[in-house]
């Protein structure tokens, strides 16, 4: 009967943490805000209206656009222009990064090698980004201590094992442009958004390679920022 | 030992569901299509089995449909009921933090003529009844509105809105595979066409799952062939696979409640543990209004570092996995949750999911209580930590 006075609906479903609706009822004498745990109950359906933040309203616009020239839409998750995606290569488990640790004896010490699984944080000046990232070795000079590898993910890391470099500089990326919406020039510094970047934003880079392939403009890419 | 906390990605097959499968992988291999004695007993059991899970939904036996996967639950009931409906009504309505099952399965129909708008979900992830009310329309064909989140464990009103889609005369479809066995669903007091399973999301085994068909809505196959499953599914039956599903739905019938109890009490111990520890983490989705076992949590300041989190609890026997699958195939997609909720993009990287399941117990909640707290200070920061 408890359940009545308060409108729970005697589903007595456990979702509250109560064995039943007679149980939880008797609870909301002494813990009143234990009603918003009632799955069923139609006053908890609903938010006040203004809660809904409708933060991503916009998409049912962009969804029902018609189809645009993908230069036209370069634009990144802020909403600023940029030349090109960076694309990584076909053959690569994922974007290919040469970085460098902020103490390259690290690379030392740590005995990096072909096939290992890191994670690192490209730190302050090249990159900045605030996420750590995860990868595998594909090139090591230990006497630079300058490592190439591919970001890939923490799928890797999971199942084998990893190690740790800190923070990190990136020093380079490389890569293919399949489209871009200005002429790409060796020297020239360009914006460009790294296809994966995780929180896709755009990057600005020197161009100091430039050679035509099968799959599209392999680039490699220098003097990175974020912005 | 490994702790699992990761049941929203699968869930350990119940012992007693295998004990049911095991005749099936053996003696009892018949063909539910053949006539002989091997085949008709197949048959029985793929039909009590539909009796099962139909139990578990309230709905009719006959008004379930066996398939692979939920996944293929979710396209069979898009695509299926937008080429078999009328074409006077164009209009596809899903929530924009649908799984990609249905997010890309609607996002497809549009090449044949559907007019896809995605709806928004406040701060907590919950989908705004009124806006529905104001976009369902006489041009609606499809709403689908999943039950839960799988990445925040957030409960969606979908029966309110099963009710504006019906008063439309829309179809609405709610994809129940984080939420089937874990909350009431009842077809019966629901105006839901069209319901989406998985059993390994059950304690049940992977390869299967069930799509719910309201009695007289109609559906067109996406699979042809023998003309299984009522024609909406041809292939051979998975049998053991469905006797466990079957099993499995039963399972979470009868115990499903008392699950409940005890995942929430499991539930709300791990999150006040890491709370009274860790002043800078925060829950994401609803903080009530979440599915029992559901923890998704962030660190504040510390977002950037989830996969690190993740990775040191994987070595120290902890199995959660990030709100965010940041994997090599989906590294560029994988905010779309949290970004959907307001998140920024920093921010959305930065969700732990700890999601709990029936062999979960009170000293694993404790030894991840006892464990966090020490991963999470020695992480980096990247800003003062506020929560």
């Amino acid at each position: 009967m408890l359940s009545q006075t308060v409108e729970l609906p005697g589903a007595n479903c456990g979702v509250c943490g109560y064995r039943t609706c007679d149980a939880l009822a008797a609870e909301l004498e002494r813990k009143p805000d234990l009603i918003n745990r009632c799955l069923t109950r139609a006053a908890n359906v609903i938010e006040p209206a203004d809660k809904a933040v409708s933060a991503r309203s916009h998409i049912a616009e962009d969804l029902d656009r018609p189809a645009q020239d993908s230069r036209a839409t370069l634009r990144d998750s802020l909403d600023r222009e940029f030349d090109f995606y960076l694309e990584h290569f076909p053959e690569d488990p994922g974007p290919k990064e040469i970085i460098i640790p902020h103490n390259p004896m690290l690379t030392r010490e740590l005995e990096i090698s072909v096939g290992d699984l890191m994670v690192g944080r490209p730190l302050g000046m090249s990159c900045g980004c605030p996420i750590t990232h995860c990868g595998v070795v594909v090139e090591v000079d230990r006497r630079t201590g300058v490592i190439v590898w591919c970001v890939t993910g923490p799928l890797g890391p999971r199942n084998k094992g990893f190690k740790d470099i800190g923070y990190y500089i990136a020093e380079g990326y490389e890569g293919l442009i399949t489209d871009a919406r200005v002429d790409i020039k060796i020297g020239m510094r360009y914006f460009f958004q790294p296809r994966r970047c995780m929180l896709q934003w755009r990057h600005s880079g020197l161009v100091n390679y430039i050679n035509k392939s099968k799959d599209g403009l392999q680039v490699r890419l220098e003097g990175l920022w974020i912005g | 030992m490994t702790i699992y906390f990761d049941n929203s990605a699968t869930t350990p097959v119940d012992p007693r569901v295998a004990e049911a499968m095991a005749p099936w992988h053996s003696a009892a291999f018949g063909n539910p299509s053949s006539l002989h004695a091997l085949g008709r007993a197949a048959r029985e059991a793929v039909e009590a089995a539909r009796e099962q899970v139909a139990a578990l939904i309230g709905a009719k036996a006959k008004e379930i449909v066996f398939v692979a996967s939920g996944t293929e639950a979710d396209n069979l009931a898009l695509a299926g009921a937008f080429r078999a409906s009328p074409s006077d009504r164009d209009g596809v309505i899903v929530s924009a933090i649908e799984h990609p099952a249905v997010l890309e399965t609607a996002k497809a129909l549009r090449s044949q003529g559907a007019a896809l708008t995605l709806a928004p979900v406040d701060s907590d992830g919950l989908a705004d009844t009124d806006w529905f009310r104001r976009h369902v329309s006489a041009t609606t064909r499809i709403v689908s509105l999943m039950a839960a989140n799988n990445v925040i464990g957030t409960v969606q009103p979908f029966a309110e809105v099963a009710a504006i889609a019906r008063q439309a005369g829309a179809l609405f479809h709610t994809d129940a595979v984080q939420a089937a066995g874990r909350i009431p669903l009842d077809v019966r007091a629901a105006p839901i066409d069209l319901l989406s399973i998985s059993a390994h999301k059950l304690h049940g085994p992977k390869g299967v799952g069930a799509l719910y068909v309201r009695d007289g809505v109609a559906l067109a196959p996406i699979i042809h062939g023998g003309g299984q499953e009522r024609g909406l599914r041809s292939a051979t039956e998975n049998v053991a696979g469905i006797v466990g599903f079957g099993w499995a739905a039963e399972l979470a019938r009868e115990q499903g409640a008392a699950d409940n109890v005890r995942l929430v009490a499991l539930r709300e111990r791990l999150i006040e543990g890491v709370f009274a520890a860790c002043p800078q983490a925060y829950v994401i989705g609803h903080r009530h209004r979440r599915l029992p076992g559901h923890v998704a949590l962030a660190f504040s300041g510390q977002e950037g570092e989830a996969i690190r989190l993740m990775l040191a609890l994987d070595e120290a026997g902890v199995a959660a996995s990030t709100g965010s699958a940041c994997s090599a195939s989906h590294a560029d997609e994988p905010s779309y949750v949290l970004r959907a909720l307001g998140f920024d993009p920093f921010r959305a990287r930065g969700a732990l999911r700890l999601t709990l399941g029936r062999f979960n117990t009170e000293a694993e909640v404790d030894r991840v209580v006892s464990v966090l707290p020490g991963l999470v200070g020695g992480l980096r920061r990247i800003a003062t930590a506020r929560r």
